[in-house]
């Protein structure tokens, strides 16, 4: 890599002195390649020096795997993974089944369709922590907007983010609200991109609505939907915005999600070498699961094609 | 698929999806009184009111972090049209021998995102001396794979008549790229934009950990600060203001150009 | 021409002794209220005019855990602040990390021993802030846990308001009378504890000790006393209230929810910092009272709160520069103005000796229980890994608060986990014997 890496050298006439392909492509792709490999690829390489070096208080680094004995042993760890599998879960398949379930009805391009849209897809466009701060009121006990109309209908006060069995779950109601009209958009796009002829030919065969969805629809709508499912799982893993700001992984850890115990790890206990072992467990989880969910989109692509 | 049924469940869902936002604006145009009972009620009933607003605004620094937002996603963007466009026409245009290779390595930068990374990203920028500036929430976004595959599809679009023309008129690489093919992916790169500003205006664990000093914030950090604050002085309607006013810019663009965002934001996604 | 130039130079010169103001960066948490942030950029200007040769940027850091956070990352960075408000009880870390300057030297070069100077300060607090005979952190703003009581709820259950509940047998047969229920809805609870990280810990530790314990070793940061018995009656005491007498809440209850709650007469109790003395003041319209937390084996509270430390790496002029600071706003007079503002109390005793603080407890006598109470002040939790450590007791707690675990299997789980983290600590201290 030359020397000039991140500055732009004035590459020479093509036509005439044509500057072999190699030089060229690499000068082009500098600038990328540094960034890419200097806050991707260094940092993965850093972490896995981490994750193997066992550092205890007063004394001297050392080479072992420690690090991930103690993390597979930590209960908090056992806790967040199972948490972010359950939020994984409760999040992509609500959001996926809401968002096509909006896309097929309002398909159709009328006003109010437009409008109904437009306000499935608003929460989009506002940070996490925006959504939050709204939420934070929306579930607080007792005064809050939930817990107040819920009184007015006699039901006791419930405590959505303060009870370990509820919290969860309320994290799960926010993500899908904010992410449902995202994918749904992607649904739209894909389902506009079936042709109206397959449609037409189903009905005067007398198919009915649910056959040609099933039928027609989601063959069709396969690497729409694998490819919003690898979306939604990244989101899953890493959207954690809400925890930090509303319950701190609490309450007894029922919110503690991998990243999460990732951020705690290093930025709470300092313990440079689990952080960066729950890291490295984690990258490899979410590469694994994104690489199978590639491939089947790859299937889906090949047999529309 | 035209189910009445099915558009009649989507208005009553819609109607749901809708609460948060008209508990915002309801209740930060409430007028300031005592209690906290009436600060639950989505009825408006009663004078409008800017105190919330006020309020929000003068014990908040929402002008600097205007400014840090929009200075942090403008340099993203702007570093960022250099990088994607020139790394974007390598792969478009050109043959070389590790094309695969670095094609990949690009592809699983898609599957990290950087705020996995955020440890050893923030000891990398430490040691580069970036931490608590806002260069240091920029650095590691200046390259972006989902960026150089869009130009690269965009580009290999475009019939190489243009170059062929451009080249032998004596154009250098960069010549073409810049006269000729950037024009010609302007909408390509106007989805790109879009989706840049938005994802990055709206980050908020990278921007948390990477900046300390309380003038560098951006918005979202900003905004958990502030809530914080004001939830202790149980300030639903200030808190409602202050939402509003970090989430306004992106609902306003959004009501303003429609469609252009929705296309956007899908266009690059399923390219 | 030369006049021009001889002025320019003495220009220069006049500014480049300007200039010669030591600049310094002080880092302040405020747990409470933004208001106190404007007070403290307030009080660092005015401190700013009266020494032209250091100039103070203050810089506010959030919480006390986020304050923790960023001087850790500025010290990593090799850009320590000059001065901080820490939390008094991360202060052993920091010793133990040896990330903290020893005050005595810049104590003794004023004039005074080590003793001497903190002997200044209420006897308390001195646990927190020395550490092997070095001082190591000046306290600058200190609370207790105190009993907040609503007159009105008392009257209305038939109990006199002039007399609270002064141990756990009158606080239970109190807060029975207290609840109030329309059929299985309970309209006003008996009493509410913040359930949050941090908090819930400091509550705990003061009930244990008011349980006869020590809830951890003061001298040594390597043990901790989750599972004897005085804790684990002080978190019956807790559990028992939701699921036995049913008068708290189940679940974890926020702060600012319960500071609404109380607010709106939907709990008759609430225990809460000091430090919150001016904000209930301002917020509470209904009339309310405040008295020392209830006692069993005796009285004691925890202190809270926080000190002013000086981070290692500065150069000598940045920590002179910090200690002029430091010694301005502990004087008597700013650590009184400090404590009228906030609900804090003064930790500096001279200061209940200047004529507006006693005119002050006299027309205030919320804040002068708090005064009071502070013979009964035992020091605030601090070992290893203080975080970690205490979070490993408030998460067995908050299961026990929502009803997952009874009191002993929790206090046994968080005794195990706390040990583990400490682990490492101790094997470098009290179980490294000579070869």
């Amino acid at each position: 890599m030359p020397a000039l890496a991140g500055v732009v050298v004035p590459a020479r006439h093509l036509g005439r002195h044509a500057r072999p392909a190699e030089l060229s492509a690499l000068l082009l792709l500098a600038p990328s390649l540094v960034f890419l490999l200097a806050f991707t690829y260094w940092p993965v390489l850093t972490t896995a020096l981490r994750a193997f070096t066992e550092q205890r208080f007063g004394q001297t680094a050392q080479w072992g795997s420690n690090n991930f004995f103690r993390l597979f042993a930590d209960p908090h760890f056992a806790n967040a993974a199972r948490n972010t599998a359950v939020y994984a879960a409760g999040t992509i398949l609500p959001s996926l089944t809401l968002a096509l379930g909006f896309a097929v009805a309002l398909s159709d391009s009328t006003r109010l369709n437009t409008l109904l849209r437009s306000v499935i897809v608003l929460p989009l466009l506002i940070p996490l922590v925006a959504a939050a701060s709204l939420f934070i009121f929306i579930f607080l006990p007792g005064g809050g907007l939930l817990d107040w109309h819920l009184a007015r209908l006699g039901v006791s006060a419930i405590n959505w983010l303060g009870n370990p069995d509820l919290a969860l779950g309320s994290i799960i109601a926010i993500t899908v609200w904010k992410n449902t009209g995202y994918y749904m958009l992607f649904f739209l796009a894909g389902l506009a991109g079936i042709p109206a002829e397959y449609h037409e030919a189903a009905m005067l065969d007398g198919a009915g609505a649910f056959t040609r969805f099933y039928r027609i629809t989601l063959p069709l709508l396969g690497p729409t939907l694998a490819f919003v499912s690898v979306i939604a799982l990244m989101n899953a893993l890493t959207q954690i915005d809400h925890v930090v700001v509303m319950t701190q992984g609490g309450p007894s850890d029922s919110t503690n999600m991998l990243l999460y115990y990732i951020y705690q790890q290093a930025e709470q206990n300092y313990d440079t070498g689990l952080a960066s072992a729950a890291t490295l467990v984690s990258v490899a989880v979410l590469l694994a699961l994104s690489v199978l969910a590639l491939r089947a989109l790859e299937r889906g692509i090949h047999y529309e094609s | 698929m035209r189910f009445k049924t099915g558009i009649l469940l989507a208005g009553a869902a819609a109607v749901l999806w809708v609460i948060p936002f008209a508990w915002m604006a309801v209740a930060s145009l409430r007028p300031q009184v005592a209690g906290a009972q009436d600060v639950a009620s989505l009825w408006p009933g009663g004078p409008f009111s800017l105190d919330n607003y006020r309020e929000a605004w003068s014990s908040g620094h929402f002008p600097l972090w205007y400014l840090n937002t929009i200075l942090v996603c403008g340099g993203i963007l702007a570093v960022q049209c250099v990088t994607v466009s020139l790394a974007g026409y390598a792969f478009a245009r050109l043959r070389f021998r590790l094309r695969g290779a670095i094609f990949t390595a690009f592809l699983l930068q898609l599957l990290l995102p950087p705020v996995v990374l955020v440890v050893p990203n923030l000891l990398m920028i430490t040691q580069l001396g970036l931490q608590d500036h806002l260069t240091g929430i920029m650095a590691p976004y200046f390259a972006s794979a989902f960026g150089v595959f869009l130009m690269r599809q965009n580009f290999r679009a475009i019939p190489r008549d243009f170059e062929d023309a451009a080249a032998v008129d004596g154009a250098t690489t960069l010549q073409v790229i810049w006269h000729v093919l950037l024009p010609l992916t302007r909408p390509g790169l106007a989805a790109f934009a879009v989706v840049s500003v938005t994802t990055h205006w709206n980050e908020f664990l990278w921007p948390l950990m990477a900046v300390s000093s309380p003038d560098r914030q951006v918005l979202t950090v900003g905004l958990a600060s502030f809530t914080s604050g004001a939830e202790s002085g149980s300030e639903w309607g200030v808190i409602a203001a202050g939402t509003a006013l970090v989430a306004a810019p992106l609902l306003a663009g959004f009501l303003m150009f429609q469609r252009r965002f929705v296309s956007s934001l899908v266009f690059t996604g399923l390219k | 021409m030369r006049l021009l130039t001889a002025a320019a130079f003495v220009l220069s010169l006049a500014s480049g002794a300007a200039h010669a103001a030591t600049d310094i960066d002080f880092f302040f948490p405020v747990p409470v209220q933004g208001k106190l942030a404007v007070e403290m950029q307030r009080i660092v200007g005015v401190f700013n005019a009266q020494n032209p040769d250091v100039h103070v940027t203050a810089v506010y850091t959030g919480s006390y855990d986020d304050t923790n956070l960023k001087t850790r990352a500025a010290i990593k960075a090799g850009h320590p602040p000059a001065a901080v408000i820490m939390s008094a009880n991360f202060i052993r870390e920091y010793v133990i990390n040896d990330e903290v300057e020893s005050l005595n030297d810049v104590i003794r070069q004023g004039g005074q021993t080590p003793d001497a100077f903190m002997a200044e300060f209420w006897p308390v607090l001195r646990i927190n802030a020395t550490e092997n005979g070095h001082v190591f952190g000046v306290p600058f703003q200190n609370s207790t846990s105190l009993l907040y009581y609503s007159v009105a709820a008392f009257e209305e259950a038939g109990l006199d308001p002039n007399h609270p509940p002064a141990t756990w047998d009158e606080w239970v047969a109190d807060l029975k009378k207290l609840v109030k229920r329309d059929g299985n809805q309970v309209t006003r609870w008996g009493v509410m504890i913040p359930g949050t990280y941090d908090y819930l810990g400091w509550i705990a530790s003061g009930l244990t000790m008011s349980n006869g314990g020590e809830y951890y070793n003061h001298s040594w940061g390597g043990e901790v006393y989750y599972n004897q018995p005085s804790t684990i009656g002080a978190v019956q005491l807790l559990d028992d209230f939701v699921h036995k007498y049913k008068v708290m809440p189940e679940g974890i209850t926020d702060t600012n929810a319960m500071t609404t709650a109380f607010f709106a007469g939907k709990t008759a109790m609430m225990v809460l910092s000091t430090g919150s003395l001016s904000f209930v003041r301002e917020n509470m319209k209904l009339p309310y009272r405040t008295a020392f937390m209830p006692a069993q084996l005796r009285h004691a509270t925890p202190i809270g709160g926080g000190s002013l430390i000086i981070p290692k790496g500065n150069s000598p002029e940045r920590r002179a520069a910090a200690w002029k600071l430091i010694t301005y706003l502990t004087s008597p007079a700013v650590a009184g103005d400090w404590s009228r503002f906030t609900g804090y109390f003064a930790p500096r005793i001279a200061a209940y000796d200047l004529p507006e603080m006693k005119e002050y407890l006299a027309a205030h006598p919320d804040a002068k229980v708090a005064v009071d109470q502070l013979q009964y002040a035992e020091p605030w939790f601090a070992t290893f890994n203080t975080v970690g450590v205490r979070k490993a007791m408030e998460d067995q707690l908050q299961a026990v608060l929502s009803g997952k675990i009874a009191p002993r299997a929790a206090m046994e789980a968080a005794q195990k986990e706390a040990d583990g983290l400490l682990r490492p600590y101790v094997d470098q201290t009290a179980l490294k014997l000579p070869e």
